[in-house]
């Protein structure tokens, strides 16, 4: 099960992401995050304090924006990751390409 | 060809009645010839009686067996020959009275012996009708058999059988006991009639004939008996035959069954048409319900329901509406309507009738409208939901104002629901016929990737290696590899693929591509991580990646090289230190970074290994896997796993770790997502 509840400040968007996320929820997150893309957002942040799980399609998805959001000049991070989803991406490496910080207010911080 | 199982039962009861009759008439004209010569026959009554209860027996036997033969003949056609068996005895009994009127007093007039020629001609003819018809009755009374009705009718069958040998105790005397024999048949008659089920089931115009038939039948039963009743009372014959309780009952029978049958009939007109209605209603549900056979379409369906609705509410028009969404074409959707019509009638109905977005919420049913238009006063509209959207929406006008009863609107709202039950079966069947073809399909899949995993391992004796793989669907994104460079070098591989399913398979038949044609070039596992990303960069869609681990041995100075691309760090048990740890080094999963600057995010290691050390590589299933409290399989589980099982050979310890997977997942044992396993075990040098 997912939930996703979207929250705009300004030009930040806080995608916060309750549940899990596996092969049959993926299409979800990606609808979500496409469709909140508005022009004028420059940051993207994930809220992943209540994301229990996230599998390899989940985190194809998140992948996949890389590229997309430093075309677009988007500041893409994912804070608060539990221990365990945070092992995830640092095994995958998806830490290398993706601001993994610790909350919300450094994440926020980063376009400066 | 002779067939010694066919009796003529029939042509030897005809030949049989035929002779006891001819019998009986020789016996009277030896009694009259004794009379006349003043010669005592020495014939007693007895004999005349015994005859004429065998010449009624195998009349009886006779028509039995015509009626046995005649099971399928309809009502109408039985009662017809009813009716003209009975008109030829009559009017045969009337040619016989013209003709000795005619003759008058002449000598030929009076002879007796032609006299009783005739008088034997018409009670043979008389007996035959009677008893023709009372079996014709038995054919009606029994038509809805019940266990009830039987016993009436054995019960008569055996009064009438008693009554055939009443004679003998009787003498033929108009007595008391004759008198109460008749009533006791007649009442039995009476209350056999009230068994007239089958008059309903004759359609208006068979009723008209069978009023017409019954009529006849009546007619000759009366003329027939006022004749027998004539002949009683002359005192011309030696011995009277017609006098006889058993033919006086069964006059009463014919007669009295006839009359009620005509009654109720004549009775039946006029509610005939609804009877016949509740028929076709019937039908029409036995044809709605049979489910449709996967060439035919639904719209024949709907057409059927249309017909039916018209036919059930006597309406003066329909059409269908259907909805636009569904993939649906009727070749005439209109009934009794000008399509000008229907644009002004659709204009009158309620807003919601085209609402197809109406989501219902409960099972909708027909409900009728008042319409205000100059011909049609009244309308029903029938909802079609089909696995609950709406597919179509009948609509039935009639020229009256609230045309429709409680009973119309019932009938109609059975009939849509079994249109829609039909029309749903009919895509179940479709779907189950096509995702069977599909599961075939997938079962090609399954066989085709089942062979891009190695059956084989290249190894060589200075280490064992085994491999298991297991996917939750038929097609599953898990790989493992290994290659043989040298006589020394060896390289194995494991790999997972993003997401599950057919996908992940189409991109793990790639990965074995790469792999297979890469590792030939003789790259290090650092290198082999950067070509494959840039390879695998070309082909998978934007949201995949592979992850991967790739080590190389070198049998001759027991050394490796390892990189990881993203993938589960490898599990090393060292023999020396009886412990086991994750092999940690950086590396990026293919796919991710689709450009040079990969290469800085691969590292490549080089160690040394021991004999008894051993390798576990694993793909995250494994891990992941949860127990039914949500806790996952997790790093240390496995870590400790391994640590209690130094000794085993890799085949023995893979099988443990399976194992112990299964039992901690607990419940039936599944494991929902793919997992893999490969271990590899250095072996003491001899």
């Amino acid at each position: 099960m997912l939930q996703i509840e979207k929250v705009r400040e300004g030009d930040v968007l806080i995608l916060q992401l309750i549940g899990e996320v596996d092969a049959s929820n993926s299409v979800l997150l990606d609808q979500s995050i496409q469709e909140s893309l508005q022009p004028e957002i420059k940051v993207v942040v994930i809220d992943g304090k209540e994301l229990k799980y996230i599998s390899s399609a989940g985190l194809g998805v998140f992948m996949s924006y890389v590229d997309d959001f430093s075309e677009r000049g988007i500041h893409f991070s994912i804070f608060g990751l539990i221990q365990q989803v945070g092992e995830v991406f640092k095994i995958l490496g998806l830490d290398r390409v993706i601001a993994i910080v610790p909350d919300k207010t450094t994440a926020v911080a980063l376009r400066k | 060809m002779i067939k010694t199982n066919a009796i003529p039962l029939g042509k030897i009861s005809l030949l049989l009645a035929i002779l006891f009759w001819l019998a009986l008439l020789l016996v009277d004209l030896v009694r009259i010839f004794g009379v006349i010569n003043n010669l005592d026959s020495g014939i007693s009554e007895e004999v005349t009686w015994g005859l004429e209860i065998l010449f009624f027996f195998f009349t009886y036997f006779l028509y039995r067996h015509i009626f046995w033969k005649s099971k399928q003949v309809d009502f109408v056609t039985l009662l017809w020959r009813g009716a003209s068996t009975g008109l030829f005895a009559a009017i045969a009994g009337l040619l016989t009275e013209l003709i000795f009127y005619a003759l008058g007093d002449s000598k030929i007039g009076k002879d007796p012996f032609l006299q009783t020629i005739f008088y034997h001609l018409n009670f043979a003819w008389s007996s035959v009708f009677l008893i023709s018809t009372a079996l014709l009755w038995k054919h009606l009374i029994l038509y809805q058999k019940t266990k009830k009705v039987v016993k009436q009718w054995q019960v008569f069958e055996l009064s009438m059988l008693t009554a055939l040998f009443f004679i003998f105790f009787n003498h033929n005397n108009f007595d008391y006991s004759f008198l109460f024999g008749l009533v006791i048949l007649l009442v039995i008659s009476i209350l056999l009639s009230a068994n007239l089920k089958w008059i309903p089931y004759l359609k208006f115009k068979e009723k008209w004939k069978t009023l017409l038939f019954l009529f006849l039948i009546l007619l000759s039963a009366t003329l027939l008996f006022y004749r027998i009743l004539a002949y009683g009372n002359e005192e011309r014959f030696q011995i009277n035959l017609t006098d006889n309780l058993f033919l006086m009952a069964l006059f009463g029978f014919v007669i009295v069954y006839g009359l009620f049958s005509f009654l109720v009939t004549l009775f039946n007109l006029p509610t005939s048409s609804v009877f016949e209605q509740k028929l076709t209603e019937a039908l029409n549900f036995q044809k709605l319900s049979q489910s449709i056979q996967p060439e035919e379409n639904e719209e024949q369906v709907l057409d059927i329901l249309v017909d039916s609705c018209i036919g059930a509410s006597f309406s003066d028009g329909a059409w269908i509406a259907l909805n636009p969404t569904e993939q649906l074409k009727i070749q005439n959707p209109l009934r009794s309507i000008e399509p000008s019509t229907l644009t002004e009638l659709t204009a009158l109905l309620p807003a919601e009738f085209q609402n197809w977005s109406l989501t219902p919420t409960n099972e909708f049913q027909p409900y009728s409208v008042r319409l205000k238009h100059p011909r049609y006063k009244s309308a029903l509209l029938v909802p079609l939901l089909v696995n609950k959207t709406l597919l179509a929406q009948i609509v039935l006008v009639k020229e009256v104002k609230e045309g429709f009863n409680k009973e119309m609107v019932n009938i109609i709202g059975t009939f849509a629901r079994q249109a829609c039950i039909s029309v749903e079966n009919h895509r179940l069947l479709n779907q189950a016929i096509s995702s069977e073809r599909y599961q075939e399909e997938l079962k090609i899949a399954q066989r085709v990737q089942k062979a891009l995993l190695p059956l084989k391992l290249d190894h060589p004796n200075s280490f064992d290696i085994c491999a298991y793989s297991n996917t939750t669907d038929e097609v599953g994104g898990d790989y493992y590899d290994t290659y043989q460079v040298d006589e020394h070098k060896f390289v194995f591989i494991i790999g997972d693929v993003s997401g599950k399913g057919t996908s992940a398979a189409f991109h793990m038949a790639q990965m074995k591509g790469v792999f297979q044609s890469l590792i030939q070039l003789g790259l290090g596992p650092g290198d082999f991580m950067i070509k494959a990303n840039s390879a695998l960069s070309k082909c998978l869609e934007r949201n995949h990646f592979i992850t991967a681990s790739i080590f190389e041995l070198d049998t001759h100075s027991q050394q490796f090289r390892h990189a990881r691309a993203g993938h589960i760090p490898t599990l090393w048990y060292s023999a020396q230190t009886q412990s086991a740890e994750y092999i940690v080094v950086d590396g990026l999963g293919l796919g991710i970074v689709r450009n040079q600057n990969y290469e800085n995010h691969v590292q490549e290691i080089a160690g040394n290994y021991q004999p008894g050390d051993f390798l576990i590589l694993l793909t995250d299933g494994i891990l992941e896997s949860r127990n039914d409290v949500g806790e996952q399989f997790g790093y240390t589980r496995l870590k400790e796993l391994v640590e209690s099982y130094p000794q085993l050979p890799p085949v023995e310890l893979q099988q443990a770790i399976i194992d112990s997977l299964h039992q901690f997942v607990g419940g039936d044992g599944m494991i929902d997502d793919d997992y893999s396993l490969v271990v590899v075990k250095f072996k003491e040098r001899k």
